[in-house]
This record gives structure tokens, sequence and C-alpha cells, in this order.
């Protein structure tokens, strides 16, 4: 039972890898459809912020409370709260749970438009015209969440960061000024969740091309791209965010 | 809408106010959107109810479900939460450090994966893995016209589709929750041997005497409630599908995201409800 | 019986039946017949709910269902059985399942006792032996059939079929033909179609439609014999004519 599992995927990891390679390839030689970029930039962009508003707000609120609740109880002070907090969002919480965040946007987004065209059959009539659908499609792709995603998870934290402020006000009557401290924050920190923040830009999209090029014909073919877009995606950015912490464990441990 | 539209122009300080005023109805209309898709998900859920209590569901499809989903996500919810466990040994270990509590990692580690981060993370990959599923499978049901099939067999849907996957879906999700904590505690101790050099076993008993019941209790009850949302999302974007495979294409997009807003939002409501309790 | 009195219906601002007036004696087989989109699928549909009706009125068994409910459309549609164009069996279930599942809503037994005559009736229509394949593994006749037997396993009064050959090579096409016949006197059977062989071999009355009107009702005899140049271009499947 684990054979014919194991052995799917190990192709699909054999063509995720030509695709990367390839994708890079293509971009490192600056060949790159610039209006499907900025118009890909612009609507991954604008697409994302109101969700993210909303998503990493909440998770700024939650943590803020769970954290403020747990001061209250052990510590008695809240003066590390801010501090430890937005340590915390910058070197992981952001980077990740945004990332994750924009795996089911954008990532889901890239996989049903590529499938859909897989299955309408418009890659083929791509192909037949000369054109190669990782240049005209991917790359652009690849290129412009390479630039947004960053940016989006510096978004997300500030929201998130927003959202921690307001609430250790409202709830825990922490002032602004003691909750936005940065003392704890080191240059290994932001290292780490830039290095992060990278790294899911260019994963994001590659993985989700790689499964809506692949969408099956039939009617579920898109909604299955889809799924396996959003679930290699999430379980990628986990696995390298805990890859990451290790690696860079001296950066930021001090 | 219209009004903005019969303005006479003349100049930039009304064609700036005119982009004002389209931009100010453009949030409107988004927000009205959202509204109107909220109760509609409302009125969902209510029909769900409905067929809950008393209990019209159909048993064999309750059986088949939970057999689907939970060994569709097992595997990656257990390798998802070995990673978490992780990943929270290693952000905890700096402060634990810092302040030479070691005997407090175990704690540190467990108290917000078992609370939070695991039910939330689990809850994404469910989403991912078994509400974009369920959204696909439903949608090409309504494309292929075998959901008209089923009323005109005086089969309601609700009944024998709907009911079932939701039921299935809260008790899968509390379920792969318990397994998801195992795991995470698991790859929160082999981090932390590997790491800082403590010894399981010493980990383990750290973390019984300081983790509470109520803290693995609060995250189950959470999991039940993202389990809810990601059903009524699911297969509210599902049974709406139109227009082939495009259209159950852009139905799983947006229940991935649908879902992921649920979780956030309803984590919010839950933490404030039950306070640090 | 089946009647439909004055019947319009409007998409948009296409006008797809005008003023239909049709009756179908009970345990007749009747043939609606036409060029594709003259809006045969949809006058069907009326009967059981599908689609509404905008003028005039739709009667099953001298019962005025026009404006019902979809609740109390469910009682119609206990009566009538409906085969759909593409089959449309449940995907996740086994063809005996399928079927089973169908008499177990509708007849409130047992499982055991919905499989006993699942079983019964696939023996009946020739498809034992594929009882416990799911639709996907079936070739396009076959789920037909299957789909036939699902409707015929509820006992219904009457029996709509939405294009029951379109789509089927000739010597399946001829299977269902064979189907249809059978059930005669049985159930009343209103079919869609476009296949000449069917309309010729099966019917026992036809109504043509085109232009969204009744152009003619008879049988197939009278229609063979009719020198009107619509059914001759029709009969003949001539690419030139009024059509």
């Amino acid at each position: 039972m684990i054979g014919p599992v194991l052995r799917r995927a190990w192709r699909e990891v054999r063509e995720l890898t030509a695709l990367v390679l390839r994708a890079s390839a293509l971009l490192l030689a600056m060949r790159l459809r610039r209006a499907v970029f900025v118009r890909q930039a612009y609507e991954v962009g604008y697409r994302s912020v109101s969700f993210l508003a909303i998503t990493m707000g909440f998770i700024g609120m939650i943590m803020v409370l769970q954290s403020g609740y747990q001061a209250a109880r052990l510590i008695g002070d809240y003066s590390l709260l801010g501090p430890a907090f937005i340590q915390l969002l910058v070197r992981e919480f952001a980077p990740t749970i945004g990332a994750m965040m924009l795996a089911t946007r954008v990532g889901a987004g890239i996989a049903a438009e590529l499938g859909s065209m897989a299955v309408t059959e418009q890659l083929d009539a791509l192909r037949l015209t000369g054109t190669d659908p990782v240049e005209e499609l991917v790359v652009p792709r690849l290129a412009a969440c390479a630039v947004m995603v960053p940016a989006l998870i510096v978004l997300a934290g500030a929201f998130s960061e927003l959202a921690g402020l307001l609430t250790a006000r409202l709830v825990f009557e922490v002032p602004y000024a003691v909750f936005w401290d940065l003392r704890l924050l080191t240059y290994g920190d932001v290292i780490v969740g830039a290095a992060k923040a990278v790294v899911f830009g260019l994963v994001i999209p590659l993985v989700s091309a790689h499964a809506g090029l692949g969408a099956q014909r039939g009617s579920e073919g898109v909604g299955l791209a889809t799924t396996r877009a959003v679930i290699n995606t999430s379980m990628s950015i986990i696995f390298l965010d805990f890859v990451l912490n290790v690696v860079l464990y001296p950066v930021y441990a001090r | 809408m219209s009004a903005a539209a019969s303005e006479p122009s003349s100049g930039p300080a009304s064609n700036r106010g005119r982009g004002l005023l389209a931009a100010v109805a453009g949030l409107g209309r988004a927000a009205l959107d959202f509204a109107r898709e909220l109760g509609a998900l409302a009125l969902f859920f209510a029909r769900i109810l409905a067929r809950l209590v008393p209990p019209r569901f159909d048993r064999d499809e309750l059986l088949r479900a939970g057999e689907r989903f939970g060994w569709q996500s097992a595997p990656i919810v257990a390798v998802t939460a070995l990673f978490t466990g992780g990943i929270m040994v290693m952000q905890s270990l700096p402060y634990v450090d810092q302040l030479q509590a070691m005997r407090l990692l175990p704690w540190a580690a467990s108290f917000a994966t078992l609370r939070e981060v695991g039910p939330v993370l689990i809850g994404l990959m469910f989403s991912g893995r078994v509400g974009s599923n369920n959204t696909a499978e439903l949608g090409t049901m309504v494309v292929t016209e075998q959901v008209d099939a089923l009323r005109l067999l005086a089969i309601d849907p609700f009944q024998l589709l709907v009911a079932p996957r939701f039921l299935a879906m809260v008790v899968m999700m509390v379920a792969l929750t318990i397994l998801g904590d195992a795991f995470a505690v698991l790859g929160a101790m082999l981090t932390a041997s590997a790491m800082a050099g403590m010894e399981m076993f010493q980990f383990v008993m750290l973390m019984r005497e300081q983790i509470t019941l109520s803290d693995l209790a609060s995250g189950l009850v959470k999991a039940g409630f993202f389990g809810a949302s990601i059903a009524v999302v699911s297969c509210y974007f599902g049974l709406r599908a139109q227009g082939g495979a495009v259209g159950v294409g852009r139905a799983v997009n947006a229940s991935v995201v649908g879902s992921a807003v649920g979780i956030v939002v309803l984590d919010g409501l839950v933490t404030v409800v039950m306070g640090g309790g | 019986m089946i009647e439909f009195r004055r019947l319009t219906k409007r998409f948009g601002d296409r006008t797809v039946l005008e003023d239909i007036d049709l009756v179908i004696p009970t345990g007749t087989v009747q043939f609606v017949i036409g060029p594709s989109g003259a809006g045969k699928s949809v006058l069907m549909k009326h009967v059981v709910g599908l689609v509404r009706a905008d003028a005039g009125e739709v009667r099953v068994d001298d019962e005025d269902v026009t404006h019902y409910s979809e609740a109390e459309f469910y009682g119609v549609r206990r009566k009538c059985g409906f085969v759909f164009q593409q089959a449309t069996l449940l995907d996740g279930l086994s063809v005996r399942d399928n079927v089973a599942l169908a008499v177990r809503y509708r007849f409130g037994v047992s499982r055991a006792e919905a499989r006993a005559r699942a079983d019964t009736e696939l023996t009946r229509l020739d498809l034992a032996a594929w009882a416990h394949k799911f639709p996907a593994d079936l070739g396009a006749g076959l789920k037909k059939r299957a789909a036939i037997a699902r409707a015929v396993a509820l006992e219904p009064q009457y029996l709509i079929y939405d294009e029951p050959t379109t789509g089927l090579d000739p010597v399946a096409a001829r299977r269902v033909d064979r189907l249809i016949a059978a059930l005669k006197g049985r159930v009343t059977q209103i079919v869609v179609s476009h296949d000449l062989a069917s309309i010729l071999g099966v019917a026992d009355r036809i109504a043509m439609l085109h232009n969204a009107r009744v152009h003619l009702e008879g049988t197939p005899a009278e229609l063979r014999a009719s020198d009107d140049a619509v059914i001759r271009q029709f009969l003949g499947g001539l690419p030139d004519g009024p059509m």
C-alpha cells in the first residue's frame, strides 16, 4: 500500500524539480513577460490585502490575549508582553502563518487559473503556437510572488502588531508605548524572518503552478489540482520553516 | 451606485472626488457582498442543524465520510504536528535559555501548541486536504447533474450528503487534533533532546506537572468549532458551483479562503469567550 | 395522464415554448421530437418542477402542478421517474448501491430489502454482471441502462427520458429501445429524442416541436405519410429545408 504512494510522491518531486530548474533558468536569463508580471503582481497584492488584514489581525489579537492571560497568572507583569510578541512575530509567526494564508489565497488562485487553462486545452493551444507555457505563465507568477509575498508578509506582520497593540491596550490596559518595545528584537530575528519570507515567496508559486499545470481532464480535475496546490504548499512551508529554524538557530539564538 | 456617474466633469478636484466616491462605493459594495455571503452561510448552517436535531441524516454516508476524511488527513496531520512541535521548541528555547529556566521548556513549547498553534495549523491542513476535496466532490456532483437527480428521486441532498459530512468533519477534527497533539509532543521531545540535551523522560515528566487538562480541552473545543466551520463553508461553496471544471476550481478556491477566515475568526471568538480558562 | 395547456416559457428574451397544448394518455409511449434547442427537454422538466412555466398549465393526473413549491413537487416526483441525458448515477456508489439507495429512500425498506430489490431489477435489465462496479468503470450505454434500472425500480407511473440514446452506439441504442418497448402498458413513457430509429420503431405517438410550438402530433404512420416540409426534412435528415 505504501509502495505506489511513495512512487507517485517521488515522481511528483521529480517533476516539481524539473519545473523549478526550468523556471529559475528562464528567470535568471531575464526572460520575463513584463506586462503579465506587472498584472500578476497587482493581482497578488490587491487580492490579498483585505484577507490578510482580517486573518492576521485576528491572529495578533488571539496571541496577545493568550499570552496576556498567562502573563497575568504567572508573572503578574505585562512588561515583556510587547517585546516577546513582536520578536516571535517577526521571526516566526508572520512569515509562517502569513505564508500559509497566502498559500490558500494566492496559491489556490494560481492553481485554479492554470488548472482551468490545462483542462480547457488552452495550454495545448499555447504550445501549438510555439509559446512555452512555463515562460508565459509560470515565470511571471514566480517573479510576482517573489516580490510581493515578502512585502505582504511585512504587511501581515504590521496587521498583527496593530491588532496586538490594540488588544494589549483595551484588554490589559498596557500603554502603546510600553507594548511597542523593540528591545528584544535583534538583527538576527529580522534576518531569519526575511529569509523565511523570501523562501516562502518562491515556494508558493512554484508548487501551486506545478499542481495547476498537472490538472487532469474531467469535472473534478481543476478542483483536485487546487487541493493539491494548497496541501503541498502548506506542507512545504511547515517543513522549510522547521529546516530554516534548525539551520538559522545560531543566528537568532544569539 | 449610479449617482456617482452623473456628476458633471470639470477639472482635477471633481475628478479626485469622483475617484474617491467610486472607491467608497466599491468598499460599500464589497461590504454588502460579504454580508450577503455571511447571511447565506448562516442559513445554510441552519438547514444542516435542522437535519441533526432531530437526527435525519444518512448513517451509511456518515461512516463512509468519517473513514475517508480520517484516512485522507491523518498522515498529513501527523507530519505537520511533528514539525510544529519541533518549531515551537526552537522558538521557546532562546527565552528559556536567557531566563535560565530550562525546566519551563516543556511548558513553554506545549502550552501554545495545545491551545492555539496545534488546532489552528491542523485546522488549516484539514481545510486544505479534506475541505477542498469535499468542495471539489460536491461541486462535481452539482455540475454533472447528480444533485438534480437526487432531488428528482425525492432524496434531500442535505440529508444524504451535507449533514453526514458535517458531523464527520467535526468528529474527525477533534480526533485528528488529539493525534496531532500526540505527534507535536513527540516532535517537541525529539527536538528538545537534540538541541537542548533534555532527556525525553524528563520532558514528559515536566510536561505532566505543568500542562493542565483544560489546556488540552480548550484546544479540542476549538478543533470541534473549526471542523464545523470547514464543513459549512466547504459544502456551501461545493453545492453552489456552476460552469463545469472551471467553476469547480473557483469553488475550491473560495472554499479554502473562506475556511481560513472562519478558522481564525472562530478562534478569536472562542478565545475571548473562554478567557484564560 | 399528463396535460400541457397553453404552456409558455421564456429564457430572457428568447421564447422557448409558446402556447403548447399537448395531452399524453396513460400507458402510451409518447415521443417528443424536434431540432436541437427546440425546447423538448425544457418541456419535460416542467412535469417534475426543474423548470417553472411563465404562462399556461401543467397537469399531472388532473392535478394542476404549475405553481407547486419544491416540497409539493416531491409528491409528483414520486410518480415520475426521470432519466437524464448524462445518466447521473452517484459516482461514489456502486451500481447496485445506487439503485438500492433510491429504493430505500422511496419505500423506507431495510437495507437488505433494498439491495434485494436492486438485484432483481438489475438482473431483469441484464446488468447483474456490473452490479458491483462503479459508474466511472462503465461505458455510456451501461450507465444509461443502470440509470433506467434505478428509475424503474421505484415503480413510477410515468417515466421521462431525456435523449436516452444520444451518444450511444447503435447496438446499445437498440437495447434501450427494447427496454422502453418492454415497459409499455406498465408505465406511461415520454421520450425526448432525435434518434430516428427509436422514433419510428418504438413510439405510439409523436409530437414535433418547431419554432416554440407543436408543429405536428400523430402516430408514426401519420408522420411518415405527412407531406409537411418540416417533417420531411427532419425524417429525411436533409441539411436544407425550412428548418
